[in-house]
């Protein structure tokens, strides 16, 4: 239970240490395809529902479009990065990258088809190649040093 | 067969069905959004506490400047709404002009074909049932009890049928020629895929119709028999022939002709109504969806967020879309959310569709109502892709200041957003600057009692 609470009460605020980051002139970190790295690779399968909930809180602070719009665009992403788990499994860094790209290019595309569809624009829909180049660059690292630190720590799946 | 569930994530797959029905049905989750992200931001609600003292109000000199532009702006729309119009109908009837409240259903040409105004029925029962902008019919004022008004009571929120609704009556029209002679014929609602969302039905001579190839006639309304006849020379719109164009060893073939309306009913804010003036209006109440209260709050730029994206802590509950104003300056719209709090998104930030008003440098103009995107922005710039269906409107526009159309119950017309400057590479842009500053603000909240 105390994981949990932890969770729902930092885990949001991730996306705004990210934009205090950005705001201090560091390379951009795109927190939406961080959380969909970790939550694809790296978490507790049967928490992820509750997870994503916990990120797609963070990402609606920030982000003009609703909630159940935010919990789309970054499980999609997870739902499509999932059966790459099995190979990811022992930090294979080529895979996370490819993982990386692939979630950099779905989280702005989705945000502007749900825009389209429900009427919900955001800001957040425009595809950045250097935001590419950076997630390729500092999220498999990153990803290394979350899961090792709470609120993740509590969520990493144990191989069997 | 136990590696089977870890396989397939079932969670997940329901979290992701779950928004989905969440987003089909928003109203009925709105609750759960609203506690779920309130309690979320109660720590950068901490936080933002300790982010410095919040600025009050701007120089008397600004606030003066936006009051002189505000009023300005009321008396240009109110002289261009009613003049034209007035001159076409007979003596004895007073305009009145109602703020539009909402602006819904597709109808011909896929455009809106209902609005809902700031009056109600009652308030409204003594007037003629013809509805314009400036020499422009627009649609019918409809009836408590009847047609798309059936379950309608008198003290809701009047409404108007546009032209364009499926269920609108025909209307008897003409248009003059450029050899001198003219065409009479019906023009009625078009389908929803149609060019435009108005078709003429029937011509007087089909064969000089059948000819017809210029497009940007002005077609005006004729006069009926009838007792709610429609005053004659009221415009509807212009032509716009479809067809297949003139070749080399063909002759030009007109398949359809449409009515294209100047006016883009999504983006109208105002429309005026004509009630006799011999009618008796002091007995009815004033309806409550014209009074709106301004509630206090302050707005904290989010931590980390990206500059426009705002924290509100209000004395009130916020709904959602209401409208927040530093000084008469719009702010942006607000997310309402539990506990008193709110997430605002600034105009520059936004890219929502905005109904819009500009108000020309030019005196003599009327002001520009427009539906507009922000396309970029930030802090104090945002670039507005524009769009008017005005003919008149000049495809290159001056420059002016740019107010809030009406964008719902709590985001009322005539909100001043800033300076609008023409881009100069690209006419469809406009470069919007806002004299918003960074930082903790006091601001008021405008929630539309209706609503509230």
């Amino acid at each position: 239970m105390r994981r949990w609470f932890w969770w729902f009460l930092l885990a949001p605020q991730g996306f705004l240490l990210a934009g205090v980051w950005r705001d201090a002139g560091l390379p951009p970190i795109d927190m939406a395809v961080l959380a969909c790295l970790f939550l694809a690779l790296v978490a507790d399968r049967r928490a992820l529902p509750w997870l994503l909930l916990g990120v797609a809180l963070g990402r609606a602070m920030v982000d003009e479009a609703s909630l159940p719009v935010q919990i789309l665009v970054l499980g999609v992403p997870v739902a499509l990065l999932l059966p790459l788990r099995g190979l990811a499994f022992r930090q294979p860094w080529l895979l996370q990258a490819f993982g990386a790209v692939l979630a950099a290019i779905a989280v702005p595309k989705l945000t502007g088809l749900c825009g389209q569809w429900f009427q919900q624009p955001s800001s957040s829909a425009h595809l950045d190649g250097l935001t590419i180049v950076w997630a390729v660059l500092l999220l498999p690292p990153l990803l290394w040093l979350v899961q090792r630190l709470p609120p993740c720590r509590a969520f990493v799946e144990v191989a069997p | 067969m136990r590696e089977r569930p870890r396989a397939f994530p079932v969670g997940l797959y329901g979290m992701l069905l779950f928004a989905l029905c969440w987003l089909t049905l928003p109203a009925v989750f709105a609750p759960l959004e609203r506690s779920l992200l309130g309690a979320t931001c109660l720590l950068p609600r901490w936080f933002a506490r300790l982010a410095g003292s919040p600025a009050m109000a701007a120089a008397p000199d600004l606030q003066r400047q936006r009051l002189a532009l505000s009023e300005q702006l009321e008396s240009r729309a109110a002289r261009h709404d009613r003049a034209d119009a007035g001159e076409r109908l007979a003596a004895g009837f007073e305009p009145v002009s109602c703020a539009v409240l909402v602006a819904s259903r597709r109808g011909g040409g896929g455009r809106v074909s209902e609005l809902l105004l700031d009056h109600s029925h009652a308030e409204l029962a003594a007037c003629s049932p013809w509805v314009t902008k400036g020499e422009t019919l627009l649609g019918w004022l409809l009836r408590p009890g009847f047609g798309a008004a059936a379950k309608d009571s008198p003290a809701d929120p009047a409404r108007v049928q546009l032209l364009n609704a499926a269920a609108a009556p025909p209307n008897l029209a003409g248009l003059q020629l450029a050899d001198g002679g003219s065409l009479r014929f019906v023009v009625g609602p078009a389908a929803a895929v149609d060019p435009a969302p108005l078709r003429v039905e029937l011509w007087d001579d089909p064969y000089r119709a059948a000819r017809l190839q210029q497009d940007g006639l002005e077609v005006r309304t004729l006069p009926r028999s009838a007792l709610d006849a429609v005053p004659a020379g009221l415009l509807l719109g212009q032509t716009r022939v479809w067809g297949y164009q003139a070749t080399a060893d063909q002759q030009p073939l007109t398949i359809g002709v449409y009515v294209l309306p100047p006016f883009d009913a999504a983006a109208l804010s105002h429309v005026v109504v004509w009630r006799p003036a011999a009618a008796a209006t002091d007995r009815v109440a004033p309806a409550p969806f014209r009074s709106r209260r301004r509630v206090p709050g302050l707005v904290h730029d989010l931590p980390g967020a990206v500059h426009g994206r705002h924290l509100l802590l209000a004395d009130a509950s916020v709904p959602t879309g209401a409208a927040i104003v530093q000084d008469g300056l719009f702010v942006g719209t607000a997310r309402g959310l539990w506990f008193g709090g709110g997430l605002v998104t600034s105009f520059a930030l936004s890219r929502q569709r905005w109904s819009l008003i500009l108000l020309p440098d030019a005196p003599d103009l009327a002001p520009i109502e427009m539906a507009g995107e922000v396309v970029d922005g930030e802090d104090q710039r945002a670039y507005l892709r524009w769009r008017s269906a005005d003919a008149r409107v000049s495809p290159r526009l001056g420059a002016g200041y740019l107010f809030t159309g009406s964008n719902g119950l709590h985001c009322p017309a005539g909100l001043y957003i800033g300076r609008a400057t023409p881009h100069a590479d690209d006419p469809e842009l406009l470069i919007v600057r806002s004299p918003l500053r960074p930082g903790p603000h006091a601001v008021e909240v405008i929630v539309g009692e209706a609503g509230s």
